[in-house]
């Protein structure tokens, strides 16, 4: 069974495990193109949590999609452990907003889909996808289906996929934005804890900042059209973490900093960013209907949806 | 429960949808209904013939077809065979050819573009119209028929399975990808066993097609087969020949068809989103 390496001691001065550099992406489309990443630089060290913050449609997910080499940079190089990533790798881990599991797998099965098509050893990964699925807590729904299972079971199914070939990094898209928030909380704790067990290089795409604030060591902020990376904060809350750090008053000046840096760069875009909700997600954005009228003013071309 | 509902409700096996992978348990009263319809509708066939004295040539009562069949199984069965043999191999042969096309249609978008309107066209043809020519084309043997019986059975195999094939979840083939899946180990993993219940739901309009196909090639040209046994029978005026060669045949396509629904089961087996 592949054990957890501890490479973070003597390693603390080394070049970043993740760096993107000036990394610039256009999708051309039929129509207009679209800008989807103006310019982000981001460096991840080996061990962090990072997590990629800012409303829908700010070019999240293609930022990490071309980290994990399913989309190619239009501009600018992403290197991981110093390598220029031209195509998806094995070290990597991915985890979707949904489960993407296959429905006529068992859980078992679909833990260990990985290893088949990387063509491991089965064998040898059998007692790590029972040791995981009891990490999160679904020992004994080995030979369940994911038609059986709810949504959090099937997402942690999906933790434990992205886990079982031990890859260093982890990237994850907004993967527990389809639950509800109690489920969703839980989820949360529940990360933190394998990660402590597991311990991996993640980058976290997410909307929520109370989400990004719990999780990460860092918070990176994208936003503005076309997007960039408007702040980079590091969290100062030590680890462990358990819920109860929400409650407190550091928490809550961290989580209005996010806000605020966000809410800057959405109302310089929108003329008149006081006033509307906040939850503490920021999915409201792409179905905003004030945007309308911008599209057609100052920014122009570079907002579309 | 929903799914025995919904069989009740429709009396026949539909072809399975996108909702729902394959077929599931069948009540009792979706057997005890249809069976019991069927046997009220010979009752009274039965008892019209009788009471009305109604002569063979025009409609032979259902015992009388019945007693010819037991009397004469050895003369029907040398006919079963050829035309359920070239049924069965139409069949598999459409089978392999629409997944063939499927395969070319799913993953090359000039052969999309290039092959779809003309299938389609194509299927607006009656198709029975051309049976001759394959004749023409291929002489008066078995290969005629089989032929003839692979161009009718095969589009509807096409367009279930490249359905399924293209109905894979958007999200799964970014999983496959980002763990640098080749596409074979895709088309293995994640393609055919997602498109399967669409390719059997395919094959199960492909197999009564086939067989379609067959007799309608016997009904031109044959020495042998339940469908020139039919032609041959009805020229003489033999009706009960004729009737009980059609029950015949209505027994070797049930036949094809569970194999194939068999067939279908034991994918189930391996393949359904229930663990049972
Ligand atoms: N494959 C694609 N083709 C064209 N446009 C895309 C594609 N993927 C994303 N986009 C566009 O790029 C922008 C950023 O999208 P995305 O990275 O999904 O943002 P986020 O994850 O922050 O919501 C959006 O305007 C989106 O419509
Ligand atoms: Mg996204």
């Amino acid at each position: 069974m592949p054990s957890v390496p501890l490479k973070a001691d003597h390693l603390v001065a080394e070049a970043p495990l993740v760096s993107v550099a000036n990394v610039q992406k256009t999708y051309f489309t039929r129509q207009s193109p679209i800008h989807a990443v103006a310019s982000a630089s981001v460096d991840v060290a080996r061990g962090e949590f990072v997590s990629l913050l800012g409303p829908s449609g700010c070019g999240k997910s293609t930022l990490l999609m071309m980290i994990a080499g399913l989309e190619k940079p239009t501009a600018g190089v992403i290197t991981l452990a110093g390598a220029a990533v031209a195509a998806p790798r094995r070290d990597i881990g991915v985890i979707f907003q949904d489960a993407t599991l296959l429905p006529w797998k068992s859980t078992l099965e679909n833990v260990l889909f990985p290893i088949r098509i990387l063509k491991l050893p089965l064998d040898k990964y059998r007692d790590r996808a029972h040791e995981l699925l009891k990490m999160v807590g679904l020992a004994g729904f080995e030979n369940k289906k994911p038609g059986e299972l709810s949504g959090g079971m099937r997402q942690r199914v999906a933790i434990c996929r992205a886990l079982i070939h031990d890859p260093e990094i982890l990237l994850m898209d907004e993967p527990f934005s389809a639950l509800d928030a109690i489920t969703r909380d839980q989820m949360n704790v529940a990360l933190s804890e394998i990660l402590e067990a597991y311990r991996k290089t993640v980058i976290f795409v997410t909307h929520s900042i109370r989400e990004a604030a719990f999780l990460s060591d860092r918070v990176v902020v994208m936003g503005g059209r076309p997007s960039t990376i408007i702040l980079d904060k590091k969290m100062p809350f030590a680890r462990p973490r358990r819920f109860e750090i929400e409650e407190t008053q550091e928490f809550a000046q961290v989580c209005r900093e996010l806000r605020l840096t966000i809410e800057a760069a959405h109302g310089q875009r929108q003329g008149h960013g006081q006033g509307h909700g906040q939850g503490h997600g920021l999915g409201g954005a792409r179905a905003d209907g004030r945007q309308q009228p911008v599209k057609a003013s100052a920014a122009g071309a570079s907002i579309i949806e | 429960m929903a799914k025995a509902t919904i069989s009740t409700e429709t009396g026949v096996a539909l072809p399975a949808s996108g909702a729902g992978r394959f077929q599931g348990a069948v009540g009792p009263s979706s057997i005890v209904l249809p069976l019991g319809l069927a046997f009220l509708v010979l009752a009274v066939w039965q008892l019209y013939v009788v009471i009305w004295r109604v002569p063979a040539v025009i409609l032979p009562s259902p015992i009388s077809i019945t007693e010819y069949i037991v009397a004469h199984y050895d003369i029907l069965l040398m006919h079963a065979v050829p035309t359920t043999v070239e049924s069965a191999a139409g069949f598999l042969l459409a089978v392999v050819l629409g997944i063939a096309i499927a395969i070319v249609i799913t993953y090359s978008d000039m052969a999309r573009e290039a092959l779809y309107p003309n299938l389609v066209f194509f299927q607006l043809i009656p198709k029975i119209a051309l049976a001759p020519l394959f004749i023409i084309w291929l002489g008066v043997g078995s290969q005629s028929r089989v032929a003839f019986s692979v161009f009718i059975a095969f589009f509807p195999v096409v367009i279930a399975t490249t359905a399924g094939f293209l109905s894979v979840d958007r999200g799964i083939l970014r999983l496959c990808r980002a763990l640098t899946a080749t596409e074979w180990q895709i088309f293995t993993s994640v393609r055919f066993p997602m498109a399967l219940p669409h390719i059997f739901s395919g094959m199960k309009i492909a197999i009564t097609l086939a067989i379609i196909g067959v007799i309608i090639g016997e009904f031109i040209t044959a020495q042998a087969g339940l469908g020139y046994l039919i032609i041959f029978a009805t020229a003489r005026a033999d009706t009960e020949v004729s009737m009980a060669a059609i029950v015949v045949l209505c027994i070797c396509g049930l036949l094809l068809y569970g194999l194939v629904a068999l067939a279908e089961a034991v994918a189930n087996k391996f393949y359904s989103a229930d663990s049972r």
